[in-house]
């Protein structure tokens, strides 16, 4: 009873607000377009379902080729970034400088002025550098915006670890570089994987700068590529775009359902020891 | 008349066929490309896939008689002008785009004169209508810095069964009758609905239409006096406002595939819209196709047609190294032989610039593209009074005729407020 | 011993820290001050323009559209940070139980996060469309509505409407955050003080919530962040529609310098960001130093 109150009414409370608008993605996907567009037909089923939409999506458009790149892109942009900031993050966190308050405030200065400006001053850097239309220029310009995130998030965590462990180390005798890899970087399981989480995701879902930078077709990403191949003027190809939405963040969740377990483990059992 | 008529026979009027007219019309190009020449072109990617398939093929047709290989990039229509700005901005890019409305007038001294190229397919082709020459001609550099490709034109959108039921045997020619009929199809359960939310589209077509229309204006031909605040705009603002009363629920956050979705499952009437609705209708909903009919939109006080349709045009940026050869892909692209089947192909949606084309098949075998015949003929220049340019592209990438309506009806302020805001904006847009 | 000398002075933190400023300052540093000079002058699209001084910042201070963006941005990033927080950490809460099926639902509520905001927000369009929300035909057919509602025609209602889309997109950011936080906490803590015979109230506040804190400090930030800098989900669904009633700095910012041209204009609109970021920054480094 106590049970219901406190864990399976509010969950379902939140499955509600958070996956209805993927029930009606998952709906659009497969409704044929009479049905889309009736306003007396009910909203919330679907009587002869199709999966004409998919199939379009799937051959007859690049969707497969948008899909790879942006996996490609954003995994390489992901893997970039927190390499990179967990470094940075455990010199901010654990040791002492001068400057280190400094450097922390530039890197989260990085994101004062938002993509939708900035990206006419960085198209003159990213011309000086000849980076127009390479698929992998992206992975460093994608790195501007989640290294200061990921940095302070790191941090963040990092701060929580208890520093005994690392004294006790310290005074075995280990290194700094081995008492970050060693000891730090077990430690920090939970910390990287949402990082990483939010790092994919945010990479996953750009939108203009892969629409400016990039050229080729055969350089779109599944946000761009969905958005500018499936609607055509006033003319929305609804169950496609959605179909292409649904499959875009499967692999996502699947990575995140198979993290979940390790993360858990990882990190209570690195308590323990 | 006639010597057209037979051209265009002989061009395509029976069919694709390039045979007669391509032989008479030597292959030699008229702009010599450069050697080692390539193209890179951004456009828009096409309302229907037939646009691009035929504009590919095309392109195919130029690399095989030039041997200049074309890379053509589509995105959508909204899409080019973030590129665009790039392109001007930095000096590199794309050789050719095709843009909208006053993109070229922003930054003219970055674009390649095209005078020559804009003569040769107008002398030809039975002309420009006016409105393309102003959007193809600067002023400020006393030459052509576009060269027009066309309009997609928008119509009064209605279903004939239900204007028959509210008493109108024809479709009104006269604002007034307009606002009649309105009352009418409400009456009867059927409203109408013009987007009045930020839609680039329909919203702006509409509202543009509606002030000029009364004689209003937003700035005169000085381009610099503001005039949205005298009595003609007031009129057509009071005028919305009525209209406004006889709306479908809902048009005040519309954006362009609103009234396409609504008009499709019957919740309204009449819109305006391209022909898409039509070509929507007829894929998955025959009935409402039949019903369905285009008119151009009424002439009030002002006595002539006044409409404002996206109007596109391809542009060549001077930072391009094969300048003969972009020319000569553009007007390859915009003659009969090339042009007629794509036109053909894009069913309506595009209505070119160049008057040859009304002798089309497209806007007779239907007769329901035919209102969208003429359209580029009823149009006005954005920004009309004063010049194309970066003030006229700004009022309305703001919304700023758009905003005054919606301020006047949505928001209920009085017409003299509503226009005071925007005249208040326009001033500063136009530094006056 | 190399690894000692290693460890004392600068040598260390600096290369650490090389690859960042690397990245970060080639790819965003010269662009920002571009970017920065650029709200200095009025540039228009392939016109680099002159120097005007602060002309466009005081133009925009007596801009209606700017003052209400501005009133717009902050309330919208105030009252949508709070309740992601709020919902967010009591997701993380509940998730952080363990009972049937529980990787399921932490990978499937985290969905909103991981859907791409260009359509998410054509879903949450339609959600909010005037003639076929779901909402308001289920509202009707209750018997509970005579009309449909309309989400987005009304300046409060739009308003309202955006917000919740955000909220909903927003919630997974902090439950995964949350989530790791949560793991670090060590159980003994928990159990300690409930022996201590405190109540689950004073547990959680005593004990989950101090030790969030420097957690929620930066996910508040860079929500708040990511919120004041929302483009995708307004320019798709409103652009700034009804009558500008629902722009943000940036969709407006974005409005005035592309589509419009007006460069210089646009900058100055960001840059009037800037001070407001930056006093977020200085407060989350103050907050972060107090809990070392």
């Amino acid at each position: 009873m106590r049970r219901a109150l406190t864990l399976w009414l509010p969950l379902l409370a939140f499955a509600v607000f958070l996956l209805f608008p993927f029930y009606w993605m998952v709906l659009t996907s497969i409704k044929p377009n009479e049905e889309l567009v009736s306003v007396s037909a009910n909203p919330f089923w679907v009587s002869r379902p199709t999966l004409e939409h998919v199939k379009f999506l799937l051959t007859g458009t690049n969707y497969p080729r948008w899909f790879w790149n942006t996996m490609a892109v954003a995994s390489a942009a992901t893997l970039l970034s927190v390499s990179v900031s967990f470094l940075a993050a455990f010199a901010l966190a654990r040791l002492r400088f001068r400057g280190a308050e400094g450097v922390s405030l530039g890197i989260y200065l990085a994101y004062l002025i938002p993509p939708a400006i900035l990206f006419i001053p960085l198209a003159e850097v990213m011309l000086k550098l000849g980076w127009f239309d390479h698929l992998w220029a992206l992975v460093p310009v994608y790195s501007t915006f989640l290294i200061p995130f990921c940095t302070w998030l790191l941090v963040g965590y990092l701060k929580s670890i208890p520093r005994e462990m690392e004294e006790a180390a310290m005074v075995d005798g280990a290194s700094r570089l081995r008492i970050l890899f060693q000891i730090i970087l077990p430690l920090s399981v939970p910390g990287l994987v949402s990082a990483f989480i939010f790092c994919f995701t945010l990479s996953w879902n750009e939108y203009l700068y892969a629409l400016v930078f990039m050229s080729s077709p055969e350089h779109k990403t599944v946000p761009v590529g969905l958005a500018t191949e499936l609607v055509r003027g006033d003319i929305y190809q609804w169950g496609p775009l959605m179909a292409g939405a649904l499959l875009g963040s499967l692999p996502v969740a699947i990575v995140y359902f198979f993290f979940v377990e390790y993360y858990v483990a990882g990190m209570s059992g690195a308590l323990k020891g | 008349m006639g010597r057209i008529r037979r051209r265009t026979v002989l061009g395509w009027g029976l069919g694709l066929a390039t045979g007669a007219f391509a032989q008479a019309q030597k292959p030699e190009p008229v702009f010599k490309p450069e050697k080692d020449a390539t193209l890179r072109l951004l456009r828009w990617s096409g309302f229907v896939k037939s646009d691009e398939e035929l504009w590919s093929a095309n392109t195919k047709k130029f690399t095989e008689a030039t041997g200049v290989p074309v890379s053509v990039e589509y995105i959508t229509w909204e899409d080019v002008r973030p590129k665009a700005a790039l392109a001007a901005n930095l000096g590199t890019g794309p050789d050719i785009i095709m843009g909208w409305y006053d993109d070229p007038h922003i930054y003219p001294q970055k674009l390649v004169d095209v005078t020559e190229v804009a003569d040769w397919l107008g002398k030809r082709f039975g002309g420009w209508y006016d409105v393309a020459r102003t959007y193809g001609y600067s002023n400020r550099m006393k030459h052509w810095i576009a060269i027009p490709v066309g309009g997609t034109v928008e119509c009064l959108t209605y279903r004939t069964s239900w204007m028959k039921e509210a008493g109108f045997d024809a479709f009104p020619t006269t604002p007034a009758d307009l606002l009649k009929l309105a009352r009418a199809l409400k009456a009867k359960g059927h409203p109408a609905g013009f987007a009045l939310g930020h839609a680039v589209g329909d919203g702006n077509n509409w509202t543009h239409w509606l002030l000029w229309t009364f004689g209003g204006k937003a700035v005169e031909k000085d381009n610099k006096t503001i005039a949205i605040a005298q009595k003609p705009a007031l009129d057509a603002i009071a005028y919305a406002q009525e209209l406004y009363a006889q709306m479908a629920p809902g048009v005040a956050s519309w954006l362009d595939p609103n009234n396409n979705r609504a008009f499709l499952a019957g919740e309204i009437s009449l819109t305006n819209n391209g022909i898409s609705i039509y070509y929507a209708a007829k894929k998955d909903f025959p009935q409402i196709a039949e019903d369905l009919n285009h008119a151009a939109f009424p002439i009030g006080p002002v006595g002539r047609p006044t409409e404002l349709a996206n109007f596109s045009q391809a542009f060549i940026f001077s930072h391009s190294r094969f300048p003969n050869a972009a020319k000569e892909y553009i007007r390859f692209m915009l003659s009969p032989e090339q042009a007629g089947p794509w036109v053909e192909a894009m069913n309506g949606y595009v209505t070119p610039a160049l008057k040859q084309y009304r002798e089309l098949p497209v806007w007779t075998k239907d007769p329901k593209a035919t209102p969208f015949r003429d359209g580029i003929a009823r149009m006005q220049h954005n920004g009309y009074a004063g010049e194309p340019g970066q003030q006229a592209a700004a009022a309305l990438a703001e919304f700023i005729v758009l905003d005054m309506f919606a301020d006047a009806t949505v928001n209920g302020m009085s017409p003299k407020d509503a226009a005071a805001r925007a005249e208040s904006r326009l001033r500063r847009i136009y530094r006056s | 011993m190399r690894a000692l000398s290693l460890d004392r002075g600068p040598l260390l933190p600096t290369l650490l820290l090389l690859p960042s400023a690397v990245l970060l300052g080639g790819l965003l540093a010269f662009p920002l001050a571009l970017g920065v000079l650029l709200g200095f002058k009025d540039a228009t699209i392939g016109q680099p323009g002159e120097f005007i001084g602060l002309e466009n910042y005081r133009y925009l201070l007596t801009d209606p559209v700017f003052r209400i963006t501005a009133l717009n941005t902050a309330l919208y990033t105030l009252v949508t940070v709070i309740f992601k927080l709020a919902l967010g950490l009591l997701l993380a809460l509940i998730l952080n139980q363990r009972f049937t099926g529980y990787r399921f639902w932490r990978s499937v509520l985290l969905l909103p996060y991981v859907v791409p905001t260009v359509l998410s927000a054509f879903a949450w369009w339609w959600i909010l469309d005037p003639q076929f929300s779901f909402i308001s035909w289920a509202l009707v057919k209750l018997g509970l509505l005579r009309q449909n509602l309309n989400f987005l025609g009304n300046a409060w209602l739009a308003r309202a409407s955006l917000m919740v889309a955000n909220v909903w997109r927003g919630i997974p950011f902090f439950t995964v955050g949350y989530l790791a936080g949560l793991q670090s906490i060590p159980k003994d803590l928990h159990e300690a003080a409930a022996l201590d015979g405190a109540s689950t109230w004073q547990i959680f506040w005593r004990v989950t919530w101090a030790l969030l804190l420097p957690l929620t400090t930066i996910l508040t930030i860079f929500s708040a962040i990511f919120t004041f800098t929302d483009f995708q989900l307004i320019w798709t669904i409103t652009r700034g529609g009804p009558a500008n009633a629902t722009h943000l700095f940036v969709t407006l910012a974005y409005q005035r310098a592309i589509p419009g041209g007006a460069l210089g204009e646009g900058a100055a609109i960001a840059g009037f960001t800037l001070p407001f970021l930056a006093l977020l920054a200085w407060g989350a480094l103050d907050a972060l130093r107090r809990q070392d």
